[in-house]
């Protein structure tokens, strides 16, 4: 065996503990990049499997060739094709059976009364296709439905509404419909696609609940004839469709609901998590990095003699890094194994929880394994260069003196570097920010201000500390003395600990403060722009839902104590060529619901021809009122509107608005997203919100809330983003705390004889464990404060940046009580840290600590 | 027990028997050793190596505990105290000036001599202590740190810092061991003034025949028995009792 590999094997057997941190901080990382990547593959086949199968006995689809996308969308809005279509289909040879495939929101009101699903999976009706081969569900239980108001509905939720065969319920479509449960169904042999809820009715209900007008399809699925495949099959139907309309084949639809699904959903759940991957290795990185400097710091006088004895500077740097090597592959591949048990775990406990996962194996893929290995050796190798460097450049008549603390750090340049730095980081953000809005600079400038904070930390390391530690000083007295004086030790080491736990603790202020702007931001617009009483909508988010009945509005406009009451409803259509998302409603009610800002021209006589565009909109497009703009619907049917009016603020009332009249011609499955409520004079909220209540309990029992309720639902959404993001920070934090705990046995380790004689002289174990659990707080404190005041700043650049980059404004709000309880939770997790190294310093027995070398 | 009934024992231990290891490995560090150390007098302990002199005085100290046999700090028997009851007792009754790492290197030379009062966090006595600071010589150099000090001066501060609390006893190990002979001299002498004009009590473990010839009395051990005692030690009767121990009897 290599010499430098032999000391290195005998240095990683003698000092196992050491490297117990820098295993577990490589290990976290790894488990959590891989468990990842393995659930990103898993979901992702799982959803092809699943589309596969739905698509399993279609051989082709036929819609509609264009589609019109609004912007933050990704599934565009096809016109619907004509039903008889499927007649004409069925004479093509070649094509078994076709069926028009009609398909809409449908959401169902269980047995205690509550809507079934709704919060992320769609919510989904159509009609019972009787072809066995096209529906992809299949008659469990009962039979098809036959006559009006006769559903078949999945096992699944059937299950979770507690509805039996028999049963009669609402179907929510979202005008309420009385159905009668005749069948259940199963989709490829399981209780459901997923968490998607599916209600199936005749193909007359279909047309009467689920379109706007008889006759339509969302699409014609057709099944080909034994020997004909499919892009033959495609091309058969592509010569007889007329123009507008166009085949695909069963597979590619298939894939196109996927990559759906891929893009919309799974891509930004992986890249949420690889974000957070990415802090926790971050952190890591700086546990790893301050145990090997210290590791090698502590070997210093072991390596002069190594030197002195004839061992070059490749040969020490070497046996260094193979040992980095050794923890970084074992670590790493352990990691590996973690990853994919987390994954494993995660998948069996998802449907526990209800999320809207299918099931299927565990799917890993190569680049899933190769990359988090990769990953956390080069983590790991790299934090180690440099001390592994350092060692190498030991003189060896380092032998012969006293080894000393590295207690460099605070030099000159480096103040002097950090400074410079960080008025550059100031001066890009504020640049950035305030004079001219630009996202880039900005970004530029929080990256270097968290560089400086890092240059700096040791030169802040000695101040702060001093300053924090002054308190605890007067209140333990000696021991709070003596930990202090620990922590100011060697400041790059403590800067290094604490750094680890300052980029925690500042993506964990980042997304406080983020989040309490953003609250701040919907509460300002809700307040500042809905001028009604009362607002009434679904609380369902993601596609789930059916939305607010149109009928709602006018029902409640009949109530004696409503002054308006006016519905907004969503319609899309492409103006001047582009994806836009419409306001179909009443506009002049609506200017005395909501706060519109100063108006030019008219929203009263609108009509059919009639449009009104945001200030912003109308800015871009240069248009005032008088121009003309060309709108093309979703059925393909263009229309020019005359732009009547000029509004100032769009945040709830969308950027542009059109009459029900103008709409009605080109409607869909009709719903409203919101109704906005005002009472007649004299009318107190209370009696008005029980009133429309009332009503509102006929139409599927919608949420009806105050001004002040409807802001704070509209804000309950970033609480539990903010929760989820706290969970995941939870591991970066935990890797810190790792760190400090690692640092503070090494730490202990070095100072043994000093221990032993404390102890000698009379210190007793507990002010011995209050010692060094006081300096595991004072680090942790350095880190925490660094990190509130980094993550406060970063938070104010967002906020800022993202008010630059949108027109509707954006408040910025420091949550003082929050982040008070991230600063506890970060000084109590220092005591935490620091309760093993205490425990094990404790221990120490007296007489061998003094005569230790 | 002859000399314990005419002076006060400031430390004693009886019967002492310490063992390390077992079965083959075994060491009888101490094999009954019974000795006083008379109050306000200034007792060296000497011996070759293995004696066990180290051990006696770690016993003695209530550093370590005994396998049998007891061990006394004026009427305190060690053996009946816990670890904490220990560590107080070696705070406020005890003085330690060890071979060398004698003084923390965060803290100045004036926190390091108090440093057992500020951990028993009561009073002091400001005029004994100005006393020492000027006893030991290090008036000036109250605020710097150990690093900054010469090794005879870091010795010096080690002393004040035994006596700092006025305890029954200074238990002295080695204490010039690391020092060239005048800078041992000088800590030596302290030592011995600190006994004579204060009335306080020393014992130190030596095998420095020079530095044995401070104290008031010397007592010779051997392979973990008290072989021998001498009153009023010179370094050439002392040397001349040690070379006996290289004749096996």
């Amino acid at each position: 065996m290599n010499a430098a590999v032999r000391l290195s094997a005998s240095s990683l057997r003698a000092h196992k503990r050491r490297f117990a941190g820098t295993f577990l901080a490589v290990f976290l990382g790894v488990a959590f990049l891989a468990g990842t990547l393995v659930m990103g593959d898993t979901l992702r086949a799982g959803f092809d499997t699943m589309f596969g199968r739905a698509a399993a006995g279609t051989d082709a689809v036929v819609r509609s060739a264009d589609a019109i996308t609004t912007p933050g969308e990704s599934q565009g809005t096809r016109q619907p094709v004509p039903a008889t279509l499927a007649d004409t289909i069925e004479k093509v040879p070649g094509v078994a059976a076709a069926e028009p495939d009609i398909e809409g929101a449908g959401q169902l009101v269980g047995k205690n009364g509550k809507a079934i699903g709704g919060k992320g999976p769609p919510t989904l009706a159509g009609n019972w296709i009787a072809d066995p081969e096209l529906n992809p569900y299949r008659l469990a239980e009962g039979r098809a439905p036959r006559s009006s108001g006769e559903v078949v509905i999945n096992r699944g939720t059937a299950a979770k509404g507690h509805l039996k065969i028999g049963d009669t319920t609402t179907l929510r479509t979202p005008d309420p419909v009385r159905v009668t449960v005749v069948g259940l169904a199963t989709f490829a042999g399981q209780d459901g696609m997923a968490q998607v809820t599916f209600t199936g009715m005749t193909r007359a209900d279909a047309e009467k609940y689920l379109t706007a007008r008889p006759g339509e399809a969302a699409s014609i699925k057709v099944r080909a004839t034994p020997g004909t495949g499919q892009r033959d099959l495609v091309a058969r139907l592509t010569s007889v469709l007329p123009k507008g309309v166009e085949a695909i084949t069963g597979q590619e639809s298939a894939q196109e609901n996927t990559d759906m699904v891929s893009s919309q959903f799974l891509t930004l759940f992986t890249t949420f998590l690889l974000v957070f991957s990415g802090i926790a290795l971050l952190v890591a990185t700086f546990s790893i990095h301050n145990t090997f400097a210290i590791v090698v710091a502590q070997r210093t006088r072991e390596n002069a003699l190594l030197r002195a004895l004839g061992a070059s500077r490749r040969q020490i740097t070497a046996t260094t890094l193979i040992e980095a090597t050794a923890v970084a592959v074992t670590a790493s591949a352990a990691g590996l194994a973690g990853g994919i048990g987390m994954a494993a775990g995660l998948q069996a406990l998802f449907p526990a929880i209800g999320f809207p996962f299918p099931d299927g194996d565990l799917v890993i893929k190569t680049p899933s394994l190769a990359v988090p290995l990769a990953v956390g050796i080069t983590v790991c190798l790299a934090s180690a260069l440099l001390p592994a460097l350092r060692a190498g450049r030991i003189a060896p008549l380092a032998a012969l003196r006293e080894t000393a603390v590295d207690a460099s750090g605070a030099s000159r340049t480096r103040a002097l570097t950090g400074t410079a730095m960080a008025a550059l980081a100031t001066a890009a953000t504020l640049y950035g920010v305030l004079a001219s809005p630009s996202l880039p600079l900005a970004g530029l400038g929080a990256v270097l201000a968290l560089a400086a904070f890092i240059v700096l930390g040791p030169v802040a390391a000695t101040k702060v500390v001093r300053l924090l530690g002054a308190p605890v000083d007067r209140l333990r007295g000696v021991t709070g003395s003596l930990a202090r004086r620990n922590a100011l030790r060697s400041p790059k080491r403590t800067a290094a600990t604490a750094g680890a736990l300052m980029i925690g603790v500042a993506v964990v202020s980042l997304f406080t403060v983020f989040a309490a702007s953003l609250k701040a931001t919907m509460d300002q617009t809700v307040s500042r722009s809905f001028a009604g009483d009362v607002a009434v909508s679904t609380p369902s988010f993601g596609a789930g839902g059916s939305g607010l009945s149109p009928r709602l509005a006018s029902a409640i406009q009949q109530l004696p104590q409503v002054d308006t009451a006016v519905g907004l409803g969503r319609g899309v259509a492409k103006v001047d060529g582009e994806g836009r998302a419409l306001t179909v409603t009443d506009p002049l009610a609506l200017e005395r619901t909501f706060d519109l800002g100063r108006i030019d021209g008219s929203l009263a006589g609108l009509g059919t021809d009639g449009i009104a565009i945001t200030r912003t909109e109308a800015t871009r497009r240069h248009l005032t009122p008088g121009d003309t703009t060309r709108l093309t619907f979703t059925d393909g049917r263009r229309k020019t509107f005359t732009v009547r009016a000029v509004y100032g603020r769009s945040e709830l009332a969308g950027d542009y608005v059109i009459t029900r009249a103008a709409w009605a011609p080109h409607r869909t499955q009709d719903s409203d997203t919101l109704v906005a409520v005002t009472f007649g004079p004299g009318v107190s909220t209370k009696a008005g919100k029980a009133a429309v209540e009332k009503v509102a309990a006929r139409y599927g029992d919608p949420a009806v809330q105050t001004r002040e309720e409807y802001a704070q639902s509209s804000a309950g959404g970033i609480d539990m983003m903010l929760t989820l993001v706290y969970a995941l920070l939870a591991l970066a934090v935990l890797i810190a705390l790792l760190g400090i705990a690692n640092t503070l046995t090494l730490a202990i380790h070095e100072r043994t004889r000093e221990l032993g004689l404390l102890r000698a002289v009379g210190q007793t174990r507990s002010q011995l464990r209050a010692m060094v659990r006081w300096e595991s707080v004072l680090v942790a404190a350095f880190g925490t404060a660094g990190g509130l005041g980094l993550g406060a700043f970063l938070g104010w650049v967002l906020v800022k940046a993202s008010d630059g980059a949108s027109d509707s404004g954006f408040a910025f709000a420091l949550p003082p009580t929050r982040l008070l309880i991230v600063a506890l939770v970060g000084l109590t997790a220092g005591a935490l840290a620091g309760l093993r190294p205490a425990r094990r310093a404790a221990r120490l027995d007296v007489l061998r600590a003094i005569a230790t070398q | 027990m002859t000399t314990a009934t005419t002076v006060r024992a400031a430390a004693r231990v009886v019967d002492a028997v310490k063992v390390y290891g077992r079965g083959d490995t075994e060491v009888r560090a101490l094999d009954g050793v019974s000795v006083d150390f008379p109050a306000g007098r200034f007792t060296a302990i000497m011996g070759p190596s293995g004696s066990g002199k180290s051990t006696l005085m770690h016993c003695a100290a209530g550093l370590d505990t005994l396998t049998s046999g007891t061990a006394h700090i004026g009427g305190t028997e060690l053996g009946a105290l816990d670890d904490r009851r220990l560590t107080l007792l070696r705070r406020d009754r005890v003085g330690f000036v060890f071979q060398a790492f004698n003084l923390i290197p965060t803290l100045t030379v004036a926190e390091n001599i108090t440093l057992p009062l500020d951990l028993a966090g009561g009073g002091r006595d400001q005029e004994w202590l100005d006393a020492l600071i000027d006893v030991v010589g290090l008036r000036d150099r109250l605020h710097h740190r150990p690093s900054e000090l010469s090794g005879g001066q870091q010795q010096r501060v080690a002393v004040a810092r035994a006596f700092a609390g006025r305890p029954d006893v200074v238990f002295a190990d080695e204490p010039t061991g690391n020092l060239d002979s005048r800078a041992g001299g000088e800590v030596l002498g302290l030592l011995g003034r600190a006994v004579r004009q204060t009335s306080r009590t020393v014992v130190m473990v030596t095998h420095d025949p020079v530095a044995a010839a401070h104290a008031d009395e010397v007592v010779f051990l051997a392979d973990g028995r008290l072989v021998d005692r001498m009153e009023a030690p010179t370094a050439d009767r002392v040397l001349d009792r040690m070379k006996a121990f290289e004749v096996p009897a």
